[in-house]
């Protein structure tokens, strides 16, 4: 880290892992860090209540997003359209496009 | 079919190949309606993006190597029949890398702390105004929120389907959620909403 960036993190009150958890957090919380760097990190937010806080905040937009994740099925009008058109092409297999009933 | 015969009798490899496709590719159906919607916003649109994608992977089902996750492989033909269904492509948008929009986030979440904002995420009025929030994200950010954080895809399942490299898909992805949070900021203090406890 420069010497000016670790003044300006001294300057806010922060810690330099303060600053690698606000650099890496997603990366953690994504299973994108090497185990050393995910212990540093665990470790770390462990005893900082701030980056608990932040964490248990991006752990909540993570879980608000999956949320998102609406249990669609395709319209059956759609599966009629596609057996249809892989009938047409010949795939022996249109018919089970359709839902069973 | 002829008029004096039965149907023509399909060869082995045919009947094999069905078998593959039926097996392999139509249980993802839902899933490709559902990210096919996502990216179109659009229930006609991802009518025809659905219809087509299915159709290419038949047709190039010789291509699909058995054993390999098909869900990504139709979700990339999903994004490709996509994108070339508009008519010209967004410009890519190269970003260094994604580590300061993971900082700026913090920026985000201390606007959001001063505000009682704290626990924004967990309010299920807000659902809506995320959905549309990420409607309204603006590729290729929205692809990668998608595909990650909604469909629960790997980066490396993303960057397959998307075309990029990893580290693409990671700078794409936290740009988008940075927006995202922003917005919902912005959406909470417009609606209005009391805060825990404003700083």
């Amino acid at each position: 880290m420069s010497a000016p960036a670790r003044s300006q993190l001294e300057e806010l009150g922060l810690s330099a892992t303060c600053a690698e958890v606000l650099h890496h957090l997603w990366d953690y919380l994504d299973d994108q860090i090497t185990p050393a760097g995910a212990e540093r990190l665990r470790a770390h937010i462990a005893a900082c209540k701030q980056c608990q806080q932040y964490e248990d905040y991006q752990e909540c937009f993570l879980r608000a997003v999956a949320g998102l994740r609406q249990e669609l099925g395709a319209p059956e009008s759609l599966r009629e359209r596609l057996a249809e058109r892989l009938k047409g092409q010949g795939c022996g297999c249109w018919n089970k496009v359709r839902r069973e009933p | 079919m002829t008029a004096d015969a039965g149907p023509v009798a399909r060869s082995a490899s045919d009947v094999a190949r069905d078998a593959a496709f039926e097996r392999d590719a139509l249980p993802w159906l839902d899933d490709v309606y559902r990210f096919a919607l996502s990216l179109t916003r659009e229930e006609s649109d991802a009518d025809d993006v659905v219809q087509e994608t299915f159709l290419r992977a038949y047709r190039s089902w010789h291509t699909f190597i058995p054993g390999t996750d098909c869900r990504r492989w139709l979700f990339t033909i999903c994004r490709n029949v996509f994108l070339r269904s508009r008519e010209r492509q967004r410009p890519t948008v190269d970003l260094e890398d994604g580590e300061q929009d993971a900082v700026a986030a913090s920026s985000v979440y201390e606007a959001a702390r001063e505000r009682g904002y704290d626990d924004i995420f967990a309010r299920l009025d807000l659902a809506p105004a995320l959905r549309e929030a990420l409607d309204e994200l603006a590729e290729p950010f929205r692809s990668a929120v998608i595909l990650v954080d909604v469909e629960d895809m790997s980066y490396e399942s993303a960057a397959e389907v998307m075309g990029v490299p990893i580290g693409t898909v990671r700078s794409r992805l936290f740009r988008g959620r940075r927006l995202l949070q922003e917005k919902l900021v912005t959406v909470a203090e417009d609606l209005g909403f009391q805060g825990a406890g404003a700083r």
